[in-house]
């Protein structure tokens, strides 16, 4: 066999391979999927939360805005996106989900992008259906885009609030999830998750 | 135009306007495909393109995540396999005629007129055939290092992260829908754009990069063709007897599938008929070769 067909081969397998690394090193700071679990409380630190369903990886967010790749940080370095495809009820009872950012700045705006399996109501980010417990909202896409003004990005601090995940039918905060935007800090393990599934 | 832009354009007009109900049937805000089959499930999720990822279900299968083939993304994995699987009887119809994702940077590259000698092209099927399975096997290594926590510290899955099919899915809500749709640009999806659209797109000879290099769906397909060839099933071959060897069936193909004796690599070939169009030393045929008749 010709020497240049096992050297594109090889090649295109180190390619790859640099892309998965490259994949799992903005993992961590642009588009952060997370998964979701409800009730959890108050995430305070990495976490394996257990109930119905299977067990879930939870931990604060922090996304750190100097570990973006080159082409973010050059292209649009003010939009930085969240996501998530996972909402399980890993407790009893079914529950109506409503979700919140905390927090927020004025001058950050989140656009929210949602589209599921339920029904959703877009003024209150409330989906109509109640999760079963043991269940998961099917076909779940949510991505939070935050617009970060000019101004903030030489701020140690962007961004420190969260989301809360609420039942709808009661007000009760059932999962609080800490979120920040940092620049520069010391990113801890935050995603539980990094890909789409 | 030129006479003979036109004569491709008539002859090929069936694959071209398989190229629209493609897009119409599976991106959003049309998806009528997958809402079709959404809705006799009860599915009240609005599809997209992504509702039938061509890469998670060979993702889940290698990284040993079999459960979700069986789960809410059943419809996902029923399309991969029933690609994969026609592809043994038909050949790569579904990537050669109804793939938006291929379709988008073939036509691209259609459309704008950049001359050959600006394109890339490599003329050596075998060395194209080499990479093309090594992106697949890196793909596959990917999964399973992942899949199976053996090292997802340090590989990240490279399904989402580079995907033309949400790029695409981004540029059509843009025009269909909302114009913020392309609002939102990570690394991943700036690479996968320039990749896809501009090198493999506009830049590759044919306008068929990403699909050669890039997409393990059209690698297994490939394969599961070169196994349905073997088999007697539906595939393209060449007659030496009646060839003149003018090559211009090496300049049409899209997919570098055809060697340089003019024979046809099936691993690469979707049989999208350009060349049987352009040369009647090409025939589809089924069952016995046309050496044997």
């Amino acid at each position: 066999m010709k020497k240049s067909y096992i050297l594109g081969f090889v090649l295109m397998v180190a390619a790859t391979l640099s892309l998965g690394s490259y994949s799992a090193a903005l993992g961590n700071s642009e588009l952060l999927h997370f998964w979701i679990a409800v009730p959890a409380g108050n995430i305070t630190s990495p976490i394996v939360v257990r109930g119905a369903g299977p067990p879930i990886s939870m931990s604060p967010i922090v996304v750190d805005l100097q570990s973006r790749g080159v082409l973010k940080n050059l292209l649009q370095p003010q939009l930085e996106g969240l996501s998530t495809h996972w909402i399980y009820n890993i407790g009893k009872k079914p529950v109506k989900i409503r979700l919140s950012l905390t927090n927020l700045p004025p001058d950050i705006t989140v656009d929210w992008d949602v589209n599921s399996g339920f029904g959703y109501d877009e003024a209150t980010h409330t989906f109509t259906s109640m999760l079963n417990p043991g269940s998961s909202i099917p076909n779940l896409g949510i991505d939070w885009i935050f617009h970060i003004p000019a101004y903030y990005l030489d701020e140690p601090v962007i961004y420190r609030g969260g989301l809360e995940v609420i039942d709808a039918d009661t007000n009760t905060v059932l999962t609080f999830i800490p979120i920040e935007f940092v620049n520069g800090a010391v990113s801890n393990d935050t995603s539980g998750g990094g890909s789409c599934h | 135009m030129s006479l003979r832009a036109k004569e491709t354009l008539v002859k090929n007009r069936w694959r071209y306007i398989a190229f629209v109900a493609g897009f119409f049937l599976f991106v959003a805000p049309f998806a009528l495909l997958t809402r079709a089959v959404y809705f006799l499930v009860g599915n009240t999720a609005e599809p997209t393109l992504h509702s039938v990822c061509f890469r998670m279900p060979i993702d889940w299968i290698f990284g040993g995540r079999f459960y979700s083939i069986f789960g809410s993304s059943w419809f996902m994995a029923a399309f991969v396999f029933t690609v994969i699987i026609s592809s043994i009887f038909f050949g790569a119809v579904f990537c050669g005629w109804l793939c938006p994702v291929g379709a988008v940077s073939e036509a691209l590259s259609r459309a704008v007129p950049i001359p050959k000698r600006f394109r890339i092209r490599i003329r050596d099927t075998t060395l194209t055939v080499s990479m093309r399975y090594g992106f697949l096997v890196g793909f596959i290594i990917i999964a399973f290092l992942v899949g199976y926590k053996l090292a997802s510290d340090q590989f990240g899955s490279i399904c989402c992260r580079y995907c033309s099919s949400s790029v695409l899915q981004n540029f059509a809500s843009a025009l269909f829908e909302d114009p913020s749709a392309v609002g939102y640009w990570h690394s991943g999806s700036i690479i996968t754009l320039l990749f896809w659209l501009l090198i493999g797109g506009l830049m590759f000879s044919g306008g068929r990069g990403w699909c050669l290099f890039f997409c393990p769906l059209g690698a297994l397909s490939g394969l599961a063709h070169k196994i349905g060839g073997r088999l007697g099933f539906y595939r393209v071959e060449h007659n030496k007897g009646i060839c003149t060897g003018c090559n211009r069936c090496q300049s049409l193909c899209p997919m570098w599938a055809i060697k340089n004796d003019h024979t046809v690599e099936r691993t690469l070939c979707v049989n999208c008929k350009e060349c049987i169009h352009a040369c009647d030393a090409y025939k589809l045929v089924r069952g016995k070769s046309i050496e044997d008749n």
